[in-house]
């Protein structure tokens, strides 16, 4: 089971062990992250589980496809470690994952 | 057939009682073990969160399967829905971005979707606030309104006209096109209902053919220039324009209406939680949040199954129809912790009044913009509010709720 460690807005770390084959907004929900919305349920269709990941963590992510590329221009506050956390497949070796958790979606 | 008969159970979706509070109905639909079958309707009817979630996000359950039908198989179901003599209905109400599904709903939604987004909507904050303290200075001299008539229901077709482009002076009678368009969904439907809607339909798609032409000539900043570009540059059809544009009218017409108002009336039911709204503003979102989850304005969504399928632990055959009970699911005490409390400051709040999956409510920012402003004003501008009449009507029928009248008393501030 990979860790996975959530930062909220107010600098609170919530580290939780994922399981493999959920995907990371469903691993946010489970653990209790509030501002991880995720209101359409992980199609990517609202753009409500935006999260920064770890910049070092980044570039060893499945690049996202064009329809999260496309609504990731659409979220608040986005920066070039934004991901739609619905699009991310847990895996094993993304144990130690880091992810920074926006204040609010909308 | 002895296992469909839920005889314990009494649905009677159409009745006065199940309008006035369908919830203890929901809360005996939810505590058996599976899924109700209503008969009339011959529809599986889902109440529990997880399968109404499961259901929604399932890419094989579709809201329509005409583009899997023959052509006969589309006449026929034409005339068992009643809109076959209705062709400008048909032509724009009955297929739009909603009633699409794959490639065809992702390439609409696409186009309408960034002018949806929480940072485009809050743009027209301003313009809100000016229609919300027009609409509210008409009445200040009254020492009380029926809140539904008098004035949530004028509230969503100025703000639509406006995010549309619509010129002031003719929004009014987009609210009026809106309701009539929708008579085809009464209850009890009549001739005259089916033709109120098909002439509605008809008067609003030549406005709009009269518009586009002027923003052709004179494109301006608004949506339907916006989306007249995206026809012209071959993105959509003329058909598709229409439809979409009438699909943001109507979505966001009675919806928010019903909301705006069972909001107002679960405020005044629950003084405690009012005042705490009025004393933290701050909670207002999460206010807001609550009211969509307590009175969910659309209830009720449907799915058809598009292969053998397994829903709530039990086997189900292609083409079986199900209910999506949204304002039962909502009240589901396995994801809310006291469900049938309303709760302004509930967090998180993960329910599914806006749908779930591909079709999940492109305007729900807008319908939330709405109500900020308008909860906003109304504790800035009076210094009391009160209800009239404790019980006020609720409309009959599964898939709306929302007061039918709401007399309420104001002093202001």
């Amino acid at each position: 089971m990979p860790k996975i460690t959530f930062i909220e807005a107010d600098g609170n770390r919530v580290e939780t062990m994922a399981q493999a084959g959920n995907s990371l907004m469903q691993t946010a929900v489970n653990a209790g992250i509030a501002a991880i919305a995720a209101e359409c349920g992980g199609v990517c269709a609202c753009g409500t589980c935006h999260c920064h990941i770890e910049p070092d963590w980044f570039g060893r992510l499945v690049p996202p496809a064009v329809d999260e590329a496309d609504m990731l221009e659409f979220v608040i506050d986005p920066d070039e470690h934004s991901r739609l956390s619905c699009q991310i497949k847990i895996t094993d070796d993304l144990d130690g994952l880091i992810v920074y958790v926006p204040e609010s979606q909308t | 057939m002895s296992d469909h008969l839920d005889s314990a159970i009494i649905f009677e979706p159409l009745s006065d009682a199940f309008a006035q509070d369908p919830y203890p109905t929901y809360a005996a639909m939810r505590a058996q073990d599976t899924p109700y079958y209503y008969e009339d309707a011959d529809t599986w009817m889902l109440t529990r969160i997880a399968d109404v979630e499961a259901v929604a996000l399932d890419p094989t359950m579709l809201r329509s399967v005409s583009h899997l039908m023959n052509e006969q198989e589309c006449i026929d179901l034409k005339k068992k829905m009643n809109w076959h003599d209705m062709p400008h209905h048909e032509r724009f109400v009955q297929f739009s971005m909603l009633d699409s599904e794959g490639d065809v709903h992702t390439r609409l939604r696409k186009m309408v979707f960034r002018e949806f987004t929480p940072a485009a909507i809050n743009k027209h904050r301003q313009a809100i606030e000016i229609i919300v303290d027009r609409l509210l200075d008409a009445l200040m001299d009254r020492p009380e309104i029926d809140f539904v008539e008098d004035f949530a229901s004028h509230v969503p077709g100025h703000v639509i006209g406006h995010v549309l482009g619509v010129p002031e002076n003719d929004r009014p009678q987009l609210r009026i096109w809106s309701e009539d368009i929708v008579q085809f969904w009464n209850i009890g439907r009549t001739e005259d209902d089916k033709r109120l809607a098909e002439s509605a339909t008809t008067e609003f798609y030549h406005y709009l053919q009269s518009l586009l032409a002027e923003r052709q000539k004179a494109p301006k900043d608004d949506l339907l220039t916006r989306l007249l570009a995206e026809k012209n540059a071959g993105n959509m059809n003329e058909d598709e324009l229409v439809s979409t544009t009438m699909l943001i009218l109507k979505a966001g017409h009675g919806s928010t209406i019903d909301v705006l108002c069972s909001g107002m009336h679960t405020l005044l039911k629950f003084p405690d939680q009012h005042k705490r709204l009025r004393e933290t503003p701050s909670l207002l979102k999460t206010g807001i949040q609550e009211m969509f989850r307590f009175e969910s304005p659309l209830p009720y969504f449907h799915r058809f199954a598009t292969q053998d399928t397994v829903v709530a632990g039990r086997k189900f055959k292609s083409g079986t129809r199900f209910g999506l009970l949204y304002g039962a699911a909502n009240r589901d005490p396995a994801r809310f912790e006291n469900p049938d409390e309303f709760d302004v400051a509930r967090s998180p709040n993960r329910h599914i009044a806006f749908g779930g999956g591909t079709h999940f409510c492109l305007g729900n920012h807008l319908a939330r913009l709405d109500m900020d402003v308008i909860f906003t004003r109304l504790h800035e501008r009076f210094r009391s509010l009160s209800l009239i009449d404790e019980s006020p009507k609720y409309k009959n029928g599964l898939s709306v709720r929302g007061p039918e009248s709401l007399r309420v008393a104001w002093t202001p501030a």
